[in-house]
């Protein structure tokens, strides 16, 4: 019974959906904030304390707008793809770990089973495809432009996104991303007790594949410069264009949830997840989470949009060659350490 | 057209266009095949309008043709005026409206160089540029009172002196407006991001440039030296040392440098009318009721999208028989469609935006039956009677 309690609570409450949505909105937050103070702009200013209850009033405004659906769309598709692109994402944050609601200083995630990684990254391609049914269901020339340009963004960067996510289960020999922390944690601990050039060595190629992973996770967040799926001055929004209403909020709530699955993943992945000295596990996590997510606004204002033909050429070019590097170093480590 | 190509209509509403106008791209995939222009959303009877004003009123409308290009307007228009009527204008009004002509030179071509940025989604220099373009708009304001539709020219000379007690405060401001664009024309051509969008996307040469005959920055950045305040020189432009400024890259990156080294020239301009300003009246006295003599006159101006035409015809009223206003955005679209064919959808927002298109100047209303070779207009009556049928469907 009080298994079936605690199970509950961490799906609805914490860490699961309340939790998740809670942070996803001050993620946006913090990533329009950051973005806005770089750009020399205020951001949201006036709703709350510095406008941290923005997005909150942004959903709440989207629910009381109308909600169209065009006469040339797809009826069923139209309808049902932004449910799928606001719930594949949150079903995959259960799977990292955060924090255990029975003990303080645990971070069992609500699931866990030997291949989750290779669930959550199923997920995460499952989404585009979603998007890309949502944009070309919308009978919009401008929607299908985005869809078609949604499908060649994931030829681009899937590829790096998988091999490079794999090399710390490499090192960790386990495709559960709870023992991949666990791992991190150990080796780390290790490694402050007695340094070794071997771990330095390991620090840095997986300093590499962080690199190489924000850069794919940008192009999956479709956030400059890999945006040019929703380029606002070329396609209108793209395959965004006819959504409206409680529509556009689901593709929104969507969005805010990816780019914390993004960071956390990150996060999990190389930054030794919700680990850390003093704090329970769940602090570290949005301490961790949130740097992340400063990481990735601010290289969303560094650069001007790329084209379509660009980032996959590019991405075939360089990015592909170094991730396959990157992995072929970790196996090589994995044999040393 | 074959199964693989599709129309994708840009305007009369889309994003890219700040003004309705209607462009089909035929595309293949992702690569543009052919162009249709459609000219002719924003006619509003302006060179009507003046036909029954006076020359005094009639400053008012041409102010009003466009916003960003409004003292420019005003320059030609007041030229063509007094070049009819034989006024001779103060020598310190002439230095004025060279002051006020390059002041919006420098505010128009930095908020192209916003527009850019943005165009090609880079809006944190979008940001930036606007943030320092606020300087030229304060010094603006600072004077006449407006941060556009200045007033500043009048038949006759300038409506506003410059105060001398000003003039340190304005040159450490143009200081700094010049050592702004120098760090804008650093990142534009360095920064890779910028330089894979810029670098040769809507390309057009020297010889095909003059064929479409394109005029202003457009033609510049495609080396073709023609800018009026050199070729032609008018007011005090012969008197003023400048460089005349143009590339020959033919691109988009072309057009981001012509302009930001323009912007670099009219801060030098405006410095040496400051230095040089002579004292003495500002205007001399032209009564709304005076008569013209009957004649006409042609006066070109430089403005900021090219060389601006305009064209009067007086016979012997107080108000033109007919004024004619040849803006730089008509000349400019058939090199547009050249730049646009061949390119990929996502430049054409930057290629579009790059001849810095003005269509409210540029659109006519016109009929033409191609089968009859024969043309024809339609007066205010006939135009709001199509109106009230059009919507009655």
């Amino acid at each position: 019974m009080s298994n079936l309690v605690t199970t509950l609570i961490s799906v609805l409450v914490f860490p699961g959906l309340f939790f998740i949505l809670t942070y996803s909105l001050f993620a946006q937050w913090v990533s329009r904030k950051a973005a806005a103070r770089l750009q020399n702009r205020q951001g949201p200013l006036h709703t709350g304390w510095q406008g941290i209850l923005q997005p909150l009033a942004d959903f709440i405004k989207l629910l009381v707008k109308e909600d169209i659906t065009p006469a040339a769309a797809n009826k069923p598709v139209f309808d049902f793809t932004p449910l799928f692109i606001f719930a594949l994402p949150l079903a995959a944050t259960f799977l990292i770990p955060i924090q255990s609601i029975t003990n303080l200083w645990s971070w069992e995630p609500v699931a866990s089973f030997e291949g989750d990684l290779i669930m959550v990254l199923f997920l995460m391609s499952i989404v585009v495809l979603a998007i890309f049914l949502a944009g070309w269901s919308s009978g919009n020339l401008f929607g299908a432009v985005g869809a078609t340009r949604v499908a060649f963004m994931m030829l681009a960067y899937e590829i790096p996104l998988g091999l490079v996510a794999i090399s710390p289960a490499i090192l960790a020999r386990s495709l559960s991303i709870n023992s991949i922390v666990d791992w991190q944690v150990a080796s780390v601990a290790a490694f402050l007790t007695t340094p070794s050039l071997w771990g330095l060595v390991t620090g840095m190629v997986l300093f590499i594949g962080f690199a190489i992973y924000v850069i794919c996770l940008l192009a999956e967040l479709e956030m400059r410069p890999f945006d040019m799926s929703e380029a606002e001055t070329e396609i209108v929004h793209g395959w965004q264009v006819e959504y409206s209403g409680k529509k556009l909020l689901l593709l929104n709530a969507g969005h805010d949830v990816k780019m914390v699955l993004a960071a956390a993943l990150l996060t999990s992945l190389f930054l030794g997840g919700p680990a850390g000295p003093v704090l329970p596990p769940f602090v570290w996590f949005i301490l961790k989470t949130t740097l992340c997510v400063l990481i990735l606004s601010n290289m969303s204002v560094l650069f001007a949009r790329f084209r379509i033909d660009q980032l996959v050429s590019g991405a075939w070019r360089y990015l592909v060659p170094l991730a396959v590097l990157q992995v072929m170093a970790v196996v090589a480590l994995s044999g040393v350490i | 057209m074959s199964d693989r190509q599709f129309v994708i209509p840009i305007g009369p509403q889309h994003p890219a266009l700040k003004e309705p106008e209607s462009f089909l791209f035929t595309v293949d995939g992702e690569v543009v095949v052919d162009v249709d222009p459609r000219i002719g959303y924003n006619h509003r009877g302006i060179e009507k309008a003046m036909e029954a004003r006076n020359y005094i009123q009639n400053l008012y409308i041409t102010e009003r043709v466009c916003g960003i290009c409004s003292n420019a307007h005003q320059t030609a228009y007041t030229g063509a005026v007094e070049e009819v009527a034989g006024i001779e204008i103060p020598e310190r009004a002439k230095y004025i409206r060279v002051f006020f002509h390059e002041l919006e030179r420098i505010h128009s071509h930095l908020l192209w160089l916003g527009v850019a940025a943005h165009e090609i989604g880079f809006d944190t220099l979008f940001y930036y540029i606007w943030r320092d373009r606020e300087l030229v708009m304060d010094m603006l304001e600072e004077i006449s009172g407006n941060r556009c539709n200045y007033a500043i020219p009048t038949v006759g000379g300038v409506r506003r002196d410059l105060q001398k007690d000003k003039f340190p405060k304005w040159h450490k401001m143009l200081d700094t407006l010049a050592e702004r664009t120098n760090y804008y024309i650093k990142v534009a051509s360095t920064e890779q991001t910028i330089l894979d969008r810029a670098v040769g996307v809507g390309y057009v040469g020297k010889e095909d440039m003059i064929r479409l005959s394109g005029s202003g920055p457009n033609a510049r950045c495609s080396g073709v030296p023609c800018d009026t305040r050199k070729t032609a020189p008018y007011l005090i432009y012969d008197e003023i040392p400048f460089e005349h400024i143009y590339v020959d890259n033919g691109d988009v990156l072309g057009q981001v440098l012509v302009r930001a080294l323009e912007v670099l020239e009219a801060v030098k301009i405006c410095k040496w009318v400051l230095d040089n300003i002579p004292d003495g009246e500002i205007a001399v006295k032209f009564n709304p009721m005076q008569k013209v003599p009957e004649g006409e006159a042609v006066y070109i101006v430089e403005a900021q999208r090219g060389e601006l035409i305009h064209y009067t015809i007086s016979d012997g009223r107080n108000m033109p028989y007919r004024h004619k206003i040849r803006a730089p955005t008509l000349g400019n679209i058939p090199s547009l469609v050249e730049r646009l064919k061949g390119g990929y959808i996502a430049d054409i927002p930057i290629t579009l935006a790059g001849i810095d298109p003005c269509f409210s100047c540029t659109d006519r209303m016109a009929f033409y039956d191609e089968g009859k070779d024969k043309s024809w207009a339609w007066d205010g009556e006939q135009l709001r009677r199509h109106g009230l049928e059009w919507y009655k469907k």
